[in-house]
């Protein structure tokens, strides 16, 4: 009798999520997990001994203080546009770490999603558009963006960003506001140490956590199922 | 920082709008707001002020100001727009400034005051917001910081040291080892680096600077003379100290998000002027050392610019209408735009900063979108393409993927502040995970109709000098690892991942039914990748919480004719078994004569507890009887 294996939840949404962002020329960027406190901090402007790199709780390894457990894909945004000429159209999916108490919510490990587009003249209005587009496929029906003023400090303007997928009956996420993710426009500052002469180009860039699409996606209550090797979880995909 | 409404109210002249609408304007144009609550006849809004907010943000009168602009109705009192004047001086105090880390520091004499509790409509104020009333000198200073943002401090007068009524006041770093107990009765010792508060005639150390007072000048109920204390001190440093001695306070949080200095001159008459109206007392006179620097840059940004990052099309006039509602001082030539920031405001140093001062006061929610327009790739992520064209081949043969933790109790790589003794290493390999993952599924392969548990994960592990992505797979069978029977299982996977990629693959050796190979190693020797697989379409899946319980396994094999179908003898018997019945599996079957023998695994579980013996027992009888009515003989 023959089975057929069962592909994890989390892989499955990078598939569907790299081929969405495929049609649109997104290439699948990566970086390293274990990166340098250079591209994870200081070059995405979360300046030394300020309250902003409290943002995120870190590891950091023993053997050498240059280095942390990534706390963000926003690395990948500075590596990419290190080594690439806008115009750029950047996805990059990736496990983080963050060095927090884990409940249902939250994982000391976890995935996120890094999105970039630089160009002449890339607004906030093409990352609506490209929200929109995303969501919208990624969840099925119609979606709507909207943004909140925000802060993190590789973006200026800073926004939060929250989704709403147009009511049907047959969708429980339809019809409100959900919070999904945080973006904004590449900091001057970041473009600039990233070799990018913020003169003239502009962009924006997206992070989310994947974890939390599939909380939206599949009703997953507690994601800490997705990292313990339980078959009793991932057979049901 | 939790924000009255009541208090909100007291800048305006009009009814502010209702606390929902003020939820709403402050969301969409300022900060998130965490939390709304009622507290006696007040609402108090829980603001999520962010760092780059946090200077000048973190007070009512900074809040008020938001709505201000947002609402384009001004403050009917603001301190901010007047000049403050520390008069009358007085020499009783002298201030010296002997450290880097100080750049202003102002201090009131004010004698003859009676402490005692707080009038009713401060304490309530302070509770209303979450803070204990504990005086009414010490409330004073907490209101006037949550008011205007500037942290004060009263110091106890003769509890310093004085010269014929003269006191010193004397700002410098601590010795090394110096020690100070605060007001809440902790102790610390100190380092070099921490900025103290000090009598200047005996040296004592009176608070630690910007953080907490010291004991040694407690205003309590005794108390008669006090010195007010209105001070800049630099952010690092504050913040610094504060980490180190592992002690934030209201205080601290307003110094090491930058507060400007500006503040404290102007907020030092505020307190004196309550004090005495609350507390009696008679000010004698100010003193202050350092410098303030009002100075602010001008900062341009271009209209086609600000139009080009938000996404929107304003004009110089719907600009200008903006700027004014903020009370920038401004300049307009062609489509640039000059602003020169206020003195509170030294955040605002580029164009992106204005831009989004501009856009976030427009409104964010009217950004119109432009849909993106489909273009074709030119360049594939070929370790993607490869681990997806892996993964389809072990899907095929049964294995499922897992993801599992990054960190080991012992390897290679340290954590240097792990989150528990477990996962104080990084992983070096992925077998270890794979193994461990195997041995936890293999009590629920009943439960999971599998025969055999087999495993993949595809993911990165360390070593001291690099990161690998791997992929690692594994089998098991029994109850217990058996080569015979397990290796040849993944004997048969390693050559489809061989003949799939259509390389050898080096193995990295294989240990109790478990084999890992490096796919960054493999990548250097695989074709460049043209396109990725096309993605199959997916059922939608809503994920159904698992029973914790153990599952209980029953077998019955029965004789049927042939003509009865496998489906409608299974439809049957799950029928008869009942909801506790979780899963039925055909494990075997064979055909004599005109009978079928058809052998299914029943298995129970219960959502909400661990099943006895007896009652699946009392499940299996009643799937017997089912059979036996059937005329299908139980073997």
């Amino acid at each position: 009798m023959k089975v057929q294996g069962h592909k994890h939840p989390m892989s499955q949404m990078i598939t569907e999520i790299n081929q969405i962002f495929a049609r649109i020329g997104f290439e699948f960027a990566e970086g390293p997990e274990r990166e340098l406190i250079k591209f994870n901090f200081d070059l995405l402007n979360v300046p030394q001994d300020h309250p902003s790199r409290d943002m995120q709780d870190t590891f950091y390894l023993t053997s050498n203080p240059e280095v942390v457990m990534r706390t963000h894909t926003s690395p990948v945004q500075v590596r990419y546009m290190q080594s690439h000429t806008p115009p750029i159209k950047m996805i990059c999916p990736g496990k983080v770490f963050r060095n927090e108490a884990t409940d249902a919510t939250h994982e000391a490990q976890f995935f996120q999603l890094e999105g970039l587009m630089v160009g002449a003249d890339v607004s906030l209005g093409h990352m609506k558009g490209v929200l929109e587009y995303f969501f919208s496929e990624f969840f099925g029906g119609e979606v709507s963006v909207r943004f909140r003023p925000s802060f993190f400090p590789f973006v200026e303007p800073g926004v939060e960003v929250d989704m709403m997928i147009k009511k049907n009956d047959t969708n429980k996420l339809s019809g409100r506001w959900i919070e999904v993710m945080g973006a904004g426009m590449v900091h001057p500052s970041v473009l600039e140490g990233a070799g990018i002469d913020p003169e003239q180009y502009q962009g924006f860039a997206f992070g989310m956590g994947i974890d939390r699409l599939g909380v939206l996606k599949y009703g997953i209550d507690d994601i800490r199922l997705m990292y313990n090797g339980d078959l009793r979880f991932v057979n049901q995909f | 920082m939790k924000i009255s409404y009541n208090w909100l109210q007291t800048f305006f002249a009009t009814p502010l709008a209702p606390p929902q609408q003020l939820e709403d304007l402050l969301t969409f144009h300022s900060s998130e707001i965490e939390e709304v609550i009622t507290v006696g006849n007040d609402t108090i809004l829980d603001v999520k002020i962010l760092p780059d907010k946090s200077a000048w943000l973190l007070s009512h009168r900074g809040v008020a100001k938001e709505l201000s602009v947002i609402t384009g109705v001004p403050l009917s009192r603001d301190v901010f727009t007047t000049s403050p004047e520390l008069l009358p001086h007085t020499d009783l105090l002298q201030i010296s400034l002997d450290t880097p880390y100080c750049d202003y520091y102002s201090a009131a004499l004010v004698k003859g005051v009676v402490v005692g509790p707080s009038p009713a409509w401060l304490a309530h104020r302070l509770t209303a917001i979450g803070q204990r009333s504990i005086n009414n000198v010490v409330d004073a200073t907490n209101f006037v910081m949550f008011e205007l943002g500037q942290p004060l401090h009263a110091f106890d007068a003769d509890k310093l040291q004085n010269n014929d009524g003269q006191y010193q006041i004397h700002v410098r770093q601590a010795a090394a080892e110096e020690g100070i107990t605060v007001l809440t009765g902790e102790s610390y010792v100190l380092q070099a680096s921490t900025m103290l508060i000090t009598d200047g005639i005996n040296n004592q150390p009176l608070a630690i600077a910007g953080i907490k007072g010291g004991m040694t000048a407690l205003v309590d109920s005794a108390t008669k003379n006090i010195i007010l204390e209105s001070a800049h001190f630099d952010r690092f440093n504050v913040r610094a100290t504060s980490k180190q001695i592992k002690l934030r306070t209201d205080a601290s949080a307003r110094y090491e998000n930058g507060i400007p200095s500006g503040l404290a001159p102007l907020s030092l008459p505020a307190v004196v002027k309550l004090i005495t109206e609350i507390a009696s007392g008679t000010l004698v006179g100010y003193a202050s050392a350092g410098v303030i620097d009002y100075t602010r840059v001008p900062v341009s940004a271009s209209l086609q610019k600000i139009n080009s990052t938000l996404g929107v099309s304003l004009s110089l006039v719907d600009i200008e209408i903006i700027l004014k509602k903020f009370g920038y001082a401004y300049e307009i030539a062609g489509d640039t735009i000059t602003v020169t920031p206020p003195w509170e405001r030294d955040d605002l140093v580029l164009e992106a900063d204005v831009i989004e001062e501009i856009g976030r006061m427009y409104g964010m929610d009217k950004i119109v979108s432009v849909p993106p327009t489909p273009a074709p790739l030119s360049t594939f992520n070929a370790r993607h393409a490869y681990a997806e064209k892996i993964r389809t081949t072990l899907l095929g043969l049964g294995f499922s993927e897992i993801l599992t933790s990054s960190f080991r109790a012992s390897d290679v790589v340290q954590i240097q502040n792990a989150l528990a003794s477990d996962k104080s290493y990084l992983r070096s390999t992925l077998h270890d995970n794979v193994r461990e993952a195997i041995l936890k599924n293999i009590p629920h392969r009943d439960l999971l109709g599998l025969t055999n548990i087999k495993l993949f994960e595809i993911g990165t592990v360390f070593t001291s000098e690099t990161e690998v992505f791997r992929v690692g797979l594994g089998v098991q069978t029994g109850t217990s690892y058996k080569a015979k029977v397990d290796d040849t299982l993944l004997k048969e996977a390693q050559s489809a991942l061989e003949v799939a990629l259509g390389t050898a693959i080096d193995w990295l050796g294989t240990n109790d039914g478990v084999t890992e190979f490096s796919l960054d190693m493999l990548l250097l020797t695989l074709p460049p990748v043209s396109g990725y697989e096309a993605v199959v379409k997916v059922r939608p899946v809503t994920y159904e919480p698992f029973s914790l319980y153990p599952s209980v396994t029953r077998d019955v094999a029965l004789w049927v004719p042939v003509s009865i179908s496998t489906l409608e003898v299974e439809t049957r018997l799950k029928d008869v078994a009942g909801d506790l019945c979780v899963m039925v599996t055909l494990f075997d079957t064979f055909t004599k004569e005109d009978r079928t023998s058809l052998g299914f695994r029943l298995v129970f579980q219960s959502k909400q507890k661990t099943l006895t013996a007896s009652e699946v027992d009392e499940r299996m009888t009643a799937v017997y009887n089912a059979c036996n009515e059937s005329g299908w003989e139980v073997r």
